[in-house]
């Protein structure tokens, strides 16, 4: 596990350097190693499904998309239709990824923002009725919680 | 290359506009913010993603996909905690503290 919090800082530090001379490579290398091993390992009893985590990513942006033409059209429209309400929403989500990933991407989704988070709870605020069809109807949750299915099942 | 980069950096500049204009029109708080995800998650995504296109292939394309990154993890953390101080201060959507 540090091994990969090393490599990764390695690469954003090669990333960001941008030079391959070997005195840069050198320094990156060793404070990428002296970072990892100085800082604990994050409990990690969860396990993510790659895959479904891969297919998240363009499905999110897809609903961004069109929330963001439906917000902008909101926007633009003269008479300014909005009808912004508090939305109480009760998920089955509970674990602190699954809620992160749920309040995360209610947030970039223009059109909806997470106002309070408890397990199991949510205060979402939308700017107008449409906007609330995904996190209503569930097809948001759903996804999510393909994404962490492994870990819903074992507990 | 340079052709896609362009209209793309186009487009995010609409979303910026627009996201703009919705800070000025929106009435309250809470409706602002959504000009604010507006902005983040299409306005930046597009002009970024615009100009690694329009740059090419180099090692700025990398920096690039980092700030994208490092925006769409930090962005809906700086709307939700702005928007729960809001609500913990006592607004609530169409008390309308200036509209």
């Amino acid at each position: 596990m540090r091994f990969v919090t090393a490599a990764v800082l390695f690469a954003l530090w090669l990333s960001l350097s941008a030079t391959l001379s070997p005195a840069h490579v050198a320094v990156g290398a060793i404070i990428a190693g002296l970072v990892a091993w100085v800082n604990p390992v994050l409990p990690h009893k969860r396990r993510l499904s790659w895959l479904a985590a891969l297919a998240y990513g363009p499905w999110l942006f897809g609903r961004i998309l069109k929330s963001g033409v439906h917000v902008s059209r909101l926007i633009l429209h003269p008479s300014l239709p909005i009808s912004p309400r508090l939305v109480s929403h009760r998920t089955r989500l509970t674990s602190d990824g699954e809620l992160v990933v749920l309040g995360n991407s209610i947030t970039l989704t223009p059109g909806t923002i997470t106002v309070e988070v408890a397990p199991g709870q949510l205060v979402v605020h939308a700017i107008d009725e449409e906007s609330t069809e995904d996190l209503v109807g569930g097809a948001l949750e759903g996804k999510v919680a393909d994404m962490f299915r492994s870990e819903t099942s074992d507990s | 290359m340079v052709g896609l980069g362009t209209v793309l950096i186009l487009i995010g500049l609409f979303f910026l506009v627009v996201g703009s204009i919705g800070m000025l029109r929106l009435p309250d708080v809470f409706a602002r913010t959504h000009a604010l995800s507006l902005t983040d998650s299409l306005g930046a995504l597009f002009t970024l993603v615009g100009l690694a296109l329009y740059e090419g292939f180099n090692t700025n394309l990398l920096k690039i996909l980092v700030v994208l990154g490092l925006i769409y993890l930090l962005n809906p953390v700086i709307a939700h905690a702005t928007i729960r101080a809001a609500y913990r201060s006592g607004l609530r959507p169409g008390s309308g503290e200036n509209a």
